[in-house]
């Protein structure tokens, strides 16, 4: 087995053991990122010296140090809107271009200090608004599975960068759904912790009420690795848990004891048939496992993109209206004040981020505020409560991650309201701030699939560990060919 | 005053607490640093980054509401109040909209050591400071440009809102006085208008007497940060006269925001609130509401020094009058002297006259205040204690007083080294007064033939021989004695 | 609830963003639909629901008041796009700037 096919976990062990060095590791992803990162684009910036350094480091701590690294020598990529000291921290936006942070968010020193090499921060739809990382304004980000189609986003670039085995795990962001539907059309597991587990220090704020980073990874346990390192209080985050994170247990899943429920709402039209086969395939399977599968009702799902494009734009354009050209990031010339502030703005930001910023200025304005941005907000409470009566019954819900597969460039960019409502099986977990993980389902006409298990706030024991049985179930489908792999 | 309209004005005033770091992080709050380098990632609005609340402001915005009379909320929340500008980093202000932490208090108007009128305060809440811009060339708008300090950027801040409830430009000044007076008593701010740790602006309209409609539809001007107790006094008297005579032209009142020029004492105007500001509140997503136990809201009220009210009756039952009472009520520090001074010295009075008229003296000449005065509570003791005992005359004390501040000595160390010490020996006054007798034979004629006023100049001859240090009490006593002895004789 | 192109010109100028006049129309036709899509909201009665602000029912951390070390201002100026005297420069201010 090549060191970029191997897994975090047996990297971090075979470091912690002296079987394998840091520098070795890191001279080998150098290695296939040279090779492969070209057909793929994931990285907005590599620090690939940088990275050498800290690989050496950790090969010449004294072994009684080095043993106690759960992420020891472990290469990890940051998405790109997570501050970093040693690079730049864009957000893919042409107002933060060359801003570098004179912190690094709290995520990146946990990994820091967990023994992580941080090899470079990887490319996003703009501020983290879409679902195909085709709005970042510096590059685009191909599909590993097939490189005429988008990796979605917007921490496409995460996703693709573990799909492509250039880094075994990469850190995401998730706003409603940032983190797993990259990584459903990537056919990578993504994980997005409950609202709170994971700080959000350092994490530049889309929607601040949504906002969750979370792990990318090939496997489960890859994705508990991660999350055990990064989630945790954080006293830089006044909305951070303190109760203690609570990891999966290390058991087999005995299926007749797990109920799962399928939403009735979310089986509805559009979607794709090879997506809605493998449900039922799953489905099944489970069921011959000895689960109960059962119908659950959600029945505020029907609102909640339109919940969420309130909610989410809202707190975007107040959260956005930072970048101004006064202390950092670009500024455009202006004959005063104003015409700075609107030339700024209006060039440094993208299109997409734009018709964010206003749509979430006049839900706030005044004399909309109560039916657009309050009337959201009592959605939202809705939305929650729906999936607080399910929970009584079930363990966990059951959905595909996405209604469809990766498509095509261009495809869907012409539209955002049919953009919008691609992420109707996301968004419900970031607005009643559950946790949710997709998980790859095999593949349809060559393209990935991801079925979404979501659990109930601060749940993340149980649905890691019924991730991960299913996980068993399903075996994976390898990963694509890139580079001249064999 | 007109007799067509009624006055009516309300004050928002602005102090900031006196914490030793921000209200969001954790950067000095320290006054006159480098420009910029009291700042961090969070006050500097970078991306990513988040506020946490600071517990000493909320402690003394607790207790400041507390001391306003205010309920204070065991539930409050933090909004976003947004608009673009150079000195608000992250282009909102946190502060507290729909939610705030207190409501419903009330601030004693007094005139004459009572309470003439009770100013009731709407609301107090925290929010944080903007930074501070500095204009290239003259003024705003030179087309040199701007430049920007945000070392005061995320000071923490109460806002204390009073209802419209004055009614003259001299009910603002003595609401605005008894503010400072009771929020003095809690340390929590240094209360300077000229450096800004305190803040007013004036809300000033006209009611018609014959509008009955709601205050808040009243065209309203508003004067902005005002540097001084007597020049909101100014402004708001200014703001009446040029309302007054709109009004009487039959012209429209103008919804603004008007500055005051303490130089020719006049208001200008700033900018028309027409079209208002759409400040888009919406409740701060980075901090959940803020949760005050009972028991802790208690334990601030227990903690909580005597009122000022409470302060007046103590001083007014210690035989001080009410105009000195003011003076003291007004300096937190000269309270505290005083009251240190009076353990130790008991007769009140006394000391409440030397301390507002001899070391007030000192103080003044010095560039003292009663905090740093050098010569403290006990050291006037002695001194009064000397007077006291018939040791000093109260000439000599003023003199003696001098020395000490000059020096920082002792009172009864300087009265030695002075020599100033009075004399009280009876055989030794005796022996100048006879002296004085016999050498104006005259006079004591006069004296006894019922001019009483030259009993006058013989106690001068007397003092006069003694360097001023015979006890004049006794200097008179002993004066009538002899002479009536001269008389039989 | 369709949206007129004074109301987007009106949102744009508090966003600080410029629109350039041959976009006006466009944006206001996309934010349009989008605004039509919200419309349904209207149908769920939300008379009795308190609105979610926080998902989690969390009571604010207080930080202890401690100082803790500032950045220097040359730290603090490293990504300003006008640094004058270690201050933030900008363009003059015409008329308040804030309204």
């Amino acid at each position: 087995m090549r060191i970029y096919e191997m897994t975090a976990g047996d990297i971090a062990s075979k470091v912690r053991r002296k079987e394998l060095s840091a520098t070795e590791c890191m001279e080998e992803i150098a290695e296939r990122i040279g090779r492969v990162e070209p057909f793929v684009g994931a990285f907005l910036h590599l620090n690939l010296d940088e990275a050498m350094r800290q690989a050496r480091a950790i090969d010449n701590l004294p072994s009684g140090e080095r043993e106690r690294l759960p992420l020891a020598g472990v290469p990890v990529a940051v998405k790109d809107n997570m501050a970093t000291q040693t690079m730049p921290t864009t957000a893919a936006s042409k107002i933060l271009e060359g801003f570098v942070a004179p912190y690094d968010a709290t995520v990146v020193s946990r990994l820091r200090h967990a023994g992580a090499v941080i090899v470079g921060k990887t490319n996003m739809d703009e501020f983290a608004m879409g679902s195909s990382t085709e709005h970042s304004a510096y590059q685009l980000t191909r599909n590993p599975w097939d490189q005429d189609r988008v990796p979605g986003g917007s921490s496409g670039g995460s996703a693709a960068a573990v799909a492509a085995q250039m880094v075994p795990v990469a850190l995401g962001s998730d706003t409603g759904g940032s983190i797993r539907q990259p990584a459903s059309y990537c056919g990578v597991t993504g994980f997005k912790p409950t609202y709170g587990r994971v700080s959000r220090y350092g994490l530049i704020a889309f929607a601040s009420s949504l906002d969750q980073i979370g792990p990318l990874a090939r496997n489960v346990d890859d994705a508990s690795l991660i999350y055990e390192v990064i989630a945790g209080y954080d006293p830089l985050d006044a909305s951070s848990l303190r109760v203690e994170k609570a990891l999966p247990k290390a058991t087999d899943v005995s299926w007749a004891n797990v109920r799962i429920g399928v939403p009735k709402q979310y089986g509805s039209s559009g979607l794709d048939a090879g997506v809605q086969a493998r449900l039922a395939e799953v489905i099944s399977r489970l069921e011959s496992q000895g689960a109960s599968v059962v119908e659950v009702s959600l029945p505020h799902t029907e609102y909640a993109i339109a919940a969420y494009y309130l909610v989410a734009p809202a707190e975007a354009s107040s959260n956005l209206s930072r970048f101004d050209g006064v202390r950092y990031g670009y500024r455009a010339p202006g004959a005063d004040l104003l015409e700075m502030y609107e030339n700024t703005r209006a060039q440094g930001f993208g299109e997409e981020v734009k018709r964010r910023i206003l749509l979430g200025t006049h839900a706030l304005s005044a004399g909309y505020y109560d039916a657009y941005y309050l009337k959201a907000q009592k959605i939202r409470t809705l939305i929650r409560q729906d999936f607080e009566q399910a929970f009584a019954a079930v363990d966990v819900i059951l959905t595909p991650t996405t209604p469809d597969l990766a498509f095509r460039f261009g495809e869907k960019s012409q539209d955002p309201l049919q953009m919008y409502l691609s992420d109707v099986y996301t968004v419900t977990a970031n607005l009643a701030g559950i946790p949710a993980i997709s998980t790859p389902a095999g593949l349809a006409g060559g393209l990935p699939v991801g079925m979404q298990w979501l659990g109930p706030i601060m749940g993340e024991e149980s649905l890691l560990h019924i991730a991960r049985g299913f996980e068993k179930l399903w075996p994976s489908e390898g990963w694509p060919a890139l580079g001249g792999d064999a | 005053m007109n007799s067509t309209y009624e006055v009516i004005i309300g004050l928002e005033v602005h102090v900031e607490l006196k914490t030793q770091s921000k209200l969001f992080c954790s950067c000095s709050t320290e006054f006159g640093a480098d420009p910029n380098t009291h700042t961090c990632p969070v006050c500097l609005g970078m991306p990513g980054v988040l506020p946490v609340l600071n517990e000493a402001a909320v402690a003394c915005a607790v207790k400041a509401a507390l001391a306003l009379n205010c309920t204070v909320h065991p539930f409050s929340k933090f909004d976003r109040k947004q608009y673009f500008y150079p000195d608000l980093p992250k282009a909102y202000q946190i502060s507290q909209y729909d939610e705030p932490l207190a409501e419903h208090g009330s601030v004693p108007i007094v005139i004459d050591g009572a309470v003439a009128k009770t100013v009731a305060v709407r609301r107090i809440h925290m929010e944080e400071d903007a930074g501070k811009l500095n204009h290239l060339g003259q003024r705003l708008g030179d087309a040199k440009g701007s430049m920007v300090d945000l070392n005061r950027a995320g000071v923490p801040l109460v806002e204390i809102v009073s209802e419209p409830d004055m009614r003259s430009a001299d009910e603002a000044r003595l609401y605005l006085t008894e503010l400072r007076n009771i929020l003095s008593y809690l340390d929590i701010s240094d209360l300077r208008m000229e450096e800004g740790s305190m803040r007013c602006d004036a809300n000033v309209s006209l009611r018609p007497l014959d509008y009955h409609g709601s205050l808040e539809d009243l065209p309203r001007v508003e004067i902005k940060n005002v540097n001084s107790i007597r020049n909101v006094y100014r402004g708001i008297e200014y703001e009446i006269a040029r309302q007054a005579e709109k009004m009487g032209r039959g012209e429209r009142i103008v919804k603004e925001t008007r500055g005051f020029d303490d130089q020719n004492g006049r208001t200008y105007s700033q900018r028309s609130k027409e079209e208002a500001n759409d400040y888009r509140y919406f409740p701060e997503p980075d901090l959940p509401p803020l949760v005050l136990t009972a028991s802790y809201i208690e334990e601030a009220a227990q903690s909580l020094p005597p009122s000022s009210m409470a302060i007046r009756q103590e001083l007014a039952e210690a035989g001080v009058t009410a105009n000195d009472a003011e003076v003291i009520v007004a300096d937190r520090a000269s309270l505290v002297y005083w009251r240190s001074a009076t353990a130790v010295f008991a007769d009140k009075r006394q000391v409440t006259n030397w301390m507002l008229s001899d070391v007030s003296r000192l103080l003044n000449a010095y560039g003292d205040t009663f905090w740093t005065a050098r010569v403290g509570p006990q050291a006037l003791a002695d001194l009064l204690a000397l007077i006291e005992r018939g040791t000093l005359s109260g000439r000599m004390a003023k003199e003696v007083l001098d020395r000490m501040y000059e020096t920082g000595g002792r009172a009864e160390d300087i009265v030695q080294s002075m020599g100033v010490s009075q004399i009280t020996d009876k055989a030794a006054i005796q022996t100048v007064v006879q002296q004085v007798v016999a050498g104006n034979p005259h006079v004591v004629q006069d004296y006894l033939s019922g001019k009483d006023k030259a009993l006058g100049f013989l106690v001068g001859q007397v003092m006069k021989q003694t360097k001023g240090q015979a006890k004049p009490d006794m200097v008179n006593a002993i004066l009538k004695d002899v002479m009536a002895d001269y008389a039989k004789a | 609830m369709a949206l007129s192109e004074e109301q987007v010109k009106h949102v744009a100028r508090l966003a600080r963003l410029r629109l350039e006049t041959g976009d006006i129309a466009q944006v206001t036709r996309d934010l349009g639909r989008v605004l039509d899509y919200m419309t349904q909201l209207n149908a769920v009665d939300t008379e009795n629901v308190e609105p979610t602000m926080h998902v989690i029912g969390l009571a604010m951390p207080l930080r202890e008041d401690r100082v803790e070390p500032s950045l220097t201002a040359e730290a603090a100026l490293k990504n300003a796009p006008d640094p004058r005297d270690n201050m933030f420069g900008v363009p003059r201010i015409m008329d308040g700037g804030d309204s």
